[in-house]
């Protein structure tokens, strides 16, 4: 199977860190996540801050001393009045707190807390805005304890983008990743015509198409408890059907990469295993179709790629604030943990001795999937890494596919419409 | 807690009420070195014999040794997994766990679980 004219880049799957096959359940809970968090960013942070106030000494919060200025290192908590609490059935009085904007959980009285090993202690001061913060990001804060017995904070360092491998500009041919994501097959939003002009796109310069989750859309609403019939049973499946056609079409053209969604049939938490080999029998027959965990991580051609079907980000929209989700995923970089709310209100999976949402380096490109809109924008970090950030919108919404350019990390639009009232 | 399989060990009805001791226990697990609260045959002799509270529980150093181990904060938190899976993380991560306890759980002939296991 050669590919005429497409140079063939070299690529190198880096999902085992997502796999959760060997991983072995014992009865844990999420302290233990928690607790691998804690010690793989403390190492780092702890890295940083004789560079950063080599003068002040750093303790513990149980060892904080009144009126001493000192640095303490934890994980943040983010008390929320308005995030919904699974022990309010139980509260007596049943004070009805208005949720003015559901998708949303903020309140102007929102507070942190930062907890390490020994204990926890709640943070004062205006230097930092609780809405920029969520539970579960790890920083070093220099302060003070009050007389009142929280801590005043006078400044905060976050890890910051990690070290990156260094990305060549060099004379490159032109090559293309194309993203895409939320084609929901089998939806009524779906059109089949929008995806054979993505098909007919594919020129011969795309290296590989990266499918970021939402592919299906199965019609949950026939499951009503009842037994199925057999009309029932076929439309449950006609979505994944459609899809593999569509996919197949694809796989024998360009390597294709397909991950899990918030709507797909894979597991709900976080990482998402890799869709089943058997949902796709005839794509599945290409050595070019790859089944990816959620999040992916992948390299081409000496570029790293890190991506997410949507959900880590969708998550920080609900209990923080930002200009636009380009800020949620900038945010994510510096604090070097793609899931910070996991497990708090993004589910995921207890693991005991690490956290693979945590980033140990800074990819060259981080794509979410699933957004409203495209959006993308060139990071650059204070180390000289250079990130490219890319949104990649829902195509059953916006026909819009998004393309990236291997050799300058240039990205553009690739977009998708009939429009039969001219 | 450890669950593993059977619904009859995730339900098990351990707690027997602090002080009081209870003479029925079912677990077969039930090893001398793993101590619980209410075994019964070791707390009369010494009432008995003593005239006082026998508070501790039948086990010997290597138990006192490892439970040290589990509520050093520094290793994490212990519940919900096994000694020897806590002390090969602290391992991993770098944290220099204590060698003797590697030793001993490595013998075999202890608790293997931490202290908490069936209690909370």
């Amino acid at each position: 199977m050669g590919f005429i004219g497409r140079g063939k880049p070299r690529a190198h799957e880096q999902d085992e860190r997502f796999a959760i096959q060997k991983e072995k359940y014992g009865g844990q809970q999420y302290s233990q996540i928690y607790f691998a968090r804690l010690h793989y960013m403390r190492s780092v942070l702890y890295s940083l801050i004789p560079n950063w106030k080599p003068q002040v000494p750093v303790c513990t919060v149980l060892g904080l001393e009144k009126g001493k200025e000192c640095i303490i290192v934890g994980t943040i908590y983010k008390h929320m009045k308005l995030k919904p609490c699974v022990l309010d059935e139980y509260s007596k009085e049943r004070s009805a707190v208005p949720i003015v904007k559901p998708h949303n959980f903020m309140h102007p009285d929102d507070h942190l807390v930062l907890e390490d090993e020994s204990g926890r202690v709640k943070l004062s001061g205006d230097v930092f805005s609780p809405s920029t913060f969520v539970t579960g990001i790890v920083v070093a804060l220099h302060g003070k304890e009050t007389d009142a017995g929280d801590f005043l904070v006078l400044d905060i360092l976050e890890a910051g983008l990690a070290p990156q491998i260094e990305f060549s500009l060099d004379s490159r041919e032109e090559k293309y990743v194309v993203f895409v994501s939320g084609l929901s097959v089998g939806g009524s939003s779906s059109n089949p015509l929008h995806f054979q002009l993505l098909e007919q796109a594919i020129a011969s310069q795309i290296v590989r198409v990266v499918i970021a989750g939402d592919s299906v859309e199965i019609p949950h609403g026939i499951l009503n408890g009842q037994n199925l019939g057999t009309k029932e049973l076929s439309r449950l499946s006609e979505p994944t059907k459609e899809l593999d056609i569509f996919i197949t079409q694809l796989a024998a053209a360009v390597p294709l990469d397909i991950m899990p969604g918030p709507n797909d049939p894979a597991n709900f938490s976080l990482p998402q295993q890799p869709l089943h080999r058997c949902l796709f029998p005839g794509a599945s027959t290409y050595n070019t179709f790859t089944s990816c965990t959620n999040p992916h991580l992948f390299e081409l051609d000496g570029v790293s790629f890190l991506g997410t079907s949507g959900q880590n980000v969708d998550d920080l929209e609900k209990y923080s604030d930002a200009k636009d989700k380009l800020e949620f995923m900038e945010r994510q970089l510096r604090w070097r943990h793609i899931a910070p709310t996991a497990p708090n209100t993004l589910e995921c999976y207890p693991f005991t001795d690490r956290d693979p949402f945590f980033m140990e380096s800074c990819p060259h490109v981080y794509f979410v999937g699933n957004q409203n809109k495209y959006e993308s924008r060139l990071l650059k970090g204070s180390e000289g890494q250079i990130v490219r950030l890319i949104c990649i919108p829902k195509f059953c919404k916006t026909g819009v596919a998004v393309a990236l350019n291997l050799r300058n990390l240039e990205c553009h639009t690739l977009s998708f419409s009939i429009n039969l009232d001219m | 807690m450890a669950s593993r399989g059977s619904v009859k060990s995730f339900y098990r009805q351990k707690k027997s009420g602090g002080i009081t001791k209870s003479n029925s226990k079912p677990s077969p697990s039930t090893k001398k070195s793993s101590a619980t609260i209410g075994a019964a045959l070791a707390q009369s002799p010494a009432l008995v014999s003593h005239g006082s509270p026998d508070l501790k529980d039948d086990y010997g150093e290597s138990e006192q040794l490892l439970r040290e181990f589990d509520v050093n904060m520094a290793y994490g938190p212990c519940i919900g997994m096994s000694r020897l899976s806590r002390w090969e993380r602290a391992d991993k991560l770098g944290l220099n766990p204590p060698e003797e306890v590697g030793v001993v759980l490595g013998k075999g002939k202890v608790g293997l679980q931490c202290l908490w296991d069936g209690r909370v």
